[in-house]
């Protein structure tokens, strides 16, 4: 087997879901390091988001890389209400209780979904797509789109938290929460520009997920174990340990075609975090708080 | 919190304000997987079972008149859910029998822990595990699905009479794919010809592109897809004609489903052929079709006519029986059993006639004629469909 | 509609929480006494499901057994499989902090099911296994419910009162001071992981015979019946909701969500069949809705632990 084919049907489409998981694994992990909780909702809000795009498409006949801004806009406006709703109460609680509020929050943005959608797998243009031949490597301009849109969008949560006021905040947040708040930070706030980035951050994974493949009520759901697999991969609390984890279960899970039976290709992702956890428990990338 | 407040009242309200259906009333279970995994398929299914309800409905009833009511309950597709909605049904709603569940899991525990103890009939429409067959089941359990041997092999020697004689066999990791690929790949290679790629996928992940390559290198241009053609199939199907993996592709009824050509265009499907379960007398399949698609169904959903024929057969075994749930499962035999007058989808005002007047029926159905065998199982009779303009068209009949 | 009908339901709600309130009970031990973030529970449910239906299934061709054995080897079969396969999990993830135990459970399970699902000479791969024997399982529909409801309240009545015991006895009080503070109780000479593991192996054994119980009720087992969702995620609701910590609270948190899910279906049903398959939507959505007010309104458990403060336990960062 040659190195082209090697890149073309096992990196390439690797790196494309990769950067979907990637999308996904950095907002877990950010739920994780500022609200210290699992998000089990994370993947049906992903739905939310790519069913959304798939409303303005239709409703529109804009093209969904035009709904893109829109979507992250609208799946954040849902993802602050969930909170302000929902976990808001529970803050003070156990986080195992957020966290199975979240389960239920699952189920309920996937029937809102079948109720509003339907069930039927759909797509945002009909038809299919060749890839382009670059000098034998082959990719579709949605691929290079996926992965090139997952840096941009990774970089400016990076210098937002570096530079901004408000990401130096929710550094301190999970840095200290005590001593974060003591220094006059507003916990509200922060929590409220969590939601608004991770909201983003799904229905862009949602979105990116309907465009390269299909939309269905289940497609958030179904990634939602290798989306935390990635998250914990990279180390908790690290973003670029979840680009980083969410790229290697994607590219494995492709790869893992040329060695085991293709039935166990959803396993590729957990085998690798057991693996890494035996020898580097704290993650890839040293998990810390962001 | 209160637009749910709000929305829960309605609910209620809604709950309450709709009257409970008369108690004369006769009620069947249609027991499927509308939430879950195959949560895609369910709903047209459902439909068509309902069509053949209305259909009854409107021909006079059941027995003294008295309206046939399709209770739908939700497998979810596991037998939690399928033995809870099944009990429900029985002992709560009183139904006299049970079109469903749609999932084999979900049918051999229903089967197993309700339906079987209490003496009830259930039919499966899609439920295509062998496992059902060996049930010990005291001849309650039908289906109108054949088992997945009888079309595994049908195609495979359909394959080898056109021409075809290497081919790669992708098929879902669940009984449906299983059962297929296993018959299909021992008919195949046991006429002669040559697999040259055999694996499993499961059904959830988004890319196979990597499959798709694996089992493209064996040197086949033909890929048989035994998935649904509404879940990974379709994405199957689409990375492998994108990417120019195969050039030929073939599916069993799972795959001959309109999400194909609605999702990836009829243009880009003029090498796929799917083949799907017919009846003896083809005006059976044109009369449900015409039906459903005036009923705004959709006829090339998967699994649809063996939903509708269910269905319809469990009206007549209703009818057959005098309403009696413990005859039921009797009457199912009596109605189908080869001799007697033809009954095609949606004659029930004839058949409501000849049942009256003690004549033998033989309902003829749109997925087949139905004459179970001993384990209430049915022979298969296909037919090989392909892409039109207009949706499938039958392109000739399988042996 | 007559009683009877009724009557035959709730028998059949009554098998279904005695089975899942088996799990409630085990998860308790490991997260609401020792604070272990078990999220595998569909692993050890399906271990024990398929332990037992190899061992006590006639014997069939193409996959291993079945030895056709009675169905009490079964049950104890399932419970000493659930904990051999324990056994190395816990030895291996148990130094994991909380939430990265939870996800590597979650791993093994998946795993767990990849292979039950797959290999053909071991489970018979995704048509599973069917003519699993129930005991008493001969006599009439309502009778042979009834029999097997006394069968599965006894077993749960006998592990209620040995985890109780447990609980209150000296190890009990230890294995809540690890949970609360882990460094004091190793600080007093307390051997922590081995404590852990103890707990571990037997919430699991206890979620293996819940597998048992599960595929002999069904006389049948597949893969679908291991679905994180219904195997895991439920159990978690149940036990949170009713209250982690307290025996009775995980029991009743059974319960309870079985009739929200029984219960949200009665509803939705009462709409016209033109609705009735967007009806089942609308009850997922109720289903998570009533799950959010009981959390809201009880978020400590219906029945919160009984003793002692208690210290928030599985943040993540701990």
């Amino acid at each position: 087997m040659g190195a082209l084919e090697i890149i073309n049907f096992y990196l390439v489409p690797g790196l494309v879901v990769g950067s979907i998981y990637a999308l996904g694994a950095v907002g877990i992990t950010l739920v994780f390091a500022i609200l210290r909780y699992a998000h089990l909702a994370h993947g049906d809000l992903a739905t939310l988001g790519a069913f959304l795009g798939l409303g303005l498409v239709t409703a529109l006949g804009i093209s969904p890389y035009l709904a893109l801004t829109a979507v992250m806009a609208l799946t954040a406006v849902v993802a602050v209400g969930i909170d302000r709703v929902f976990y808001d109460y529970l803050r003070e609680r156990p986080k195992i209780v957020t966290v199975m509020a979240s389960l239920g929050i699952a189920l309920m943005v996937r029937a809102i979904v079948q109720m509003v959608w339907g069930v039927d797998s759909q797509t945002y243009t009909r038809g299919i797509v060749r890839p382009e031949n670059w000098f034998g490597i082959r990719v579709r301009d949605r691929e290079l789109i996926t992965i090139v849109a997952m840096i941009v969008l990774v970089v400016a949560l990076q210098l937002f938290l570096q530079r901004s006021k408000w990401g130096k905040a929710m550094r301190a947040m999970s840095d200290n929460p005590d001593l974060a708040l003591l220094s006059g930070v507003d916990n509200g706030k922060v929590v409220t520009i969590t939601w608004v980035i991770v909201g983003g951050l799904c229905a862009a994974a949602g979105l990116f997920l309907g465009l390269n493949f299909e939309l269905k009520a289940m497609m958030g759901w179904s990634m939602l174990l290798p989306m935390f697999a990635a998250a914990i991969l990279g180390g908790v609390g690290r973003v670029e340990g979840a680009v980083l984890g969410g790229l290697i279960v994607g590219v494995a899970e492709e790869m893992s075609t040329l060695f085991l039976p293709t039935e166990y290709k959803a396993a590729t992702a957990f085998a690798i975090l057991l693996l890494m956890l035996l020898v580097r428990p704290t993650g890839l990338l040293r998990g810390k708080v962001l | 919190m209160k637009l749910f407040q709000t929305a829960i009242a309605a609910a209620l309200l809604g709950a309450t304000a709709l009257a409970a259906p008369a108690h004369a009333d006769v009620k069947i279970g249609l027991i499927g997987g509308v939430t879950g995994p195959i949560a895609a398929m369910a709903p047209p299914m459902i439909a068509s079972a309902q069509l053949a309800i209305d259909q009854v409905n409107a021909n006079g009833g059941v027995l003294d008149g008295q309206k046939l009511i399709g209770v739908v309950g939700d497998s979810a597709c596991n037998p939690q859910n399928g033995t809870d909605a099944a009990t429900k049904a029985v002992n709560i709603e009183g139904v006299v029998a049970i079109v469903g569940p749609h999932c084999s899991g979900a049918v051999l525990a229903v089967a197993n822990s309700v339906t079987v103890p209490a003496g009830i009939a259930i039919i499966t429409p899609s439920g295509t595990s062998p496992e059902i067959t060996s049930l010990d089941d005291k001849d309650t359990v039908f289906r109108t699905v054949p088992s997945d041997d009888y079309q595994g092999r049908a195609l495979a020697r359909t394959l080898l009479d056109r021409g075809t004689k290497k081919v790669a066999v992708a098929y879902l990791n669940n009984d449906y794919g299983k059962g297929l690929a296993e018959a299909f790949k021992s008919e195949f290679e046991a006429k002669g010809g040559e697999i040259a790629g055999y694996a499993a996928h499961e059904g959830e992940k988004a890319s196979y592109r990597s499959n798709l390559a694996e089992l493209a290198s064996g040197g086949a241009d033909t890929l048989v897809i035994l998935d649904y053609g509404d879940g990974s199939g379709l994405t199957l199907l689409r990375q492998a004609l994108e990417n120019g993996f195969f050039e030929n592709f073939v599916g069993a009824d799972g795959m001959k489903s309109d999400a194909t050509f609605k999702e990836l265009g009829a243009e880009n499907l003029t090498t796929f052929v799917a083949s799907s379960p017919v009846g003896e007398k083809s005006e059976a399949l044109e009369m449900f079709n015409k039906a459903f698609s005036e009923a705004g169904g959709d006829p090339s959903a998967i699994f649809v006519t063996t939903s509708y024929d269910a269905a319809f057969l469990m009206a007549l075994a209703v009818e057959k029986a005098g309403g009696d749930k413990t005859k039921v499962a009797a009457a199912m035999r009596e109605i189908s059993s080869g001799s007697g007058e033809t009954i095609l989808p949606g004659e029930w005002a004839k058949a409501k006639e000849l049942i009256a007047a003690g004549k033998a029926i033989d309902y003829k159905g749109a997925a087949g004629d139905h004459n179970f065998d001993e384990k209430g199982d049915v022979p298969g009779a296909y037919a090989l469909f392909k892409v039109g303009a207009n949706g499938f068209e039958m392109i000739g009949e399988m042996k | 509609m007559e009683w009877i009908g009724f009557a035959n339901y709730a028998v059949f709600m009554a098998i279904f929480i005695c089975i899942y309130a088996l799990l409630s009970l085990g998860l308790n031990i490991q997260w609401g006494f020792t604070g272990l973030f078990n999220a595998g529970i569909a692993g050890f449910f399906a271990v024990g499901a398929y332990t037992s239906a190899v061992l006590t299934s006639p014997a069939a061709d193409g996959r291993l057994g079945g030895f056709d054995l009675p169905f009490w080897v079964g049950w104890i079969g399932a419970m000493v499989a659930a904990a051999l396969i324990a056994w190395p999990i816990g030895k291996i993830c148990l130094r994991f902090r909380s939430d990265y135990l939870a996800i590597a459970t979650i791993g093994v399970a998946e795993i767990i099911r990849l292979v039950i699902k797959s290999e053909d000479w071991l489970t018979n791969s995704a048509r599973g296994i069917t003519d699993i024997p129930r005991p008493l399982g001969d006599l009439s529909y309502t009778m042979s419910q009834l029999a097997y409801l006394g069968i599965v309240m006894a077993i749960l009545l006998v592990a209620y009162l040995m985890v109780e015991r447990q609980i209150a006895s000296p190890w009990g009080r230890m294995m809540r001071a690890i949970r609360d503070n882990e460094d004091a109780a190793r600080a007093m000479g307390k051997d922590v992981p081995y404590r852990r593991l103890e707990a571990f192996i037997f919430g699991s054994a206890l979620m293996g015979l819940g597998g048992a119980l599960f595929a002999h009720f069904n006389r049948s087992i597949t893969p679908e019946a291991i679905d994180p969702m219904v195997a895991t995620f439920l159990v978690w609701i149940m036990l949170i909701l009713g209250g982690s910590g307290n025996n009775r609270g995980a029991i009743l948190g059974v319960a309870v969500v079985w009739i929200i899910w029984s219960l949200s279906e009665i509803v939705t049903d009462q709409f016209p069949h033109e609705y009735a398959v967007k009806a089942k939507y609308l009850r997922i959505f109720l289903i998570g809705l009533m799950l959010q007010l009981v959390l809201r309104f009880r978020p400590e458990g219906l029945l919160p632990e009984a003793s002692g403060e208690r210290k928030p336990v599985g943040k993540p960062s701990d």
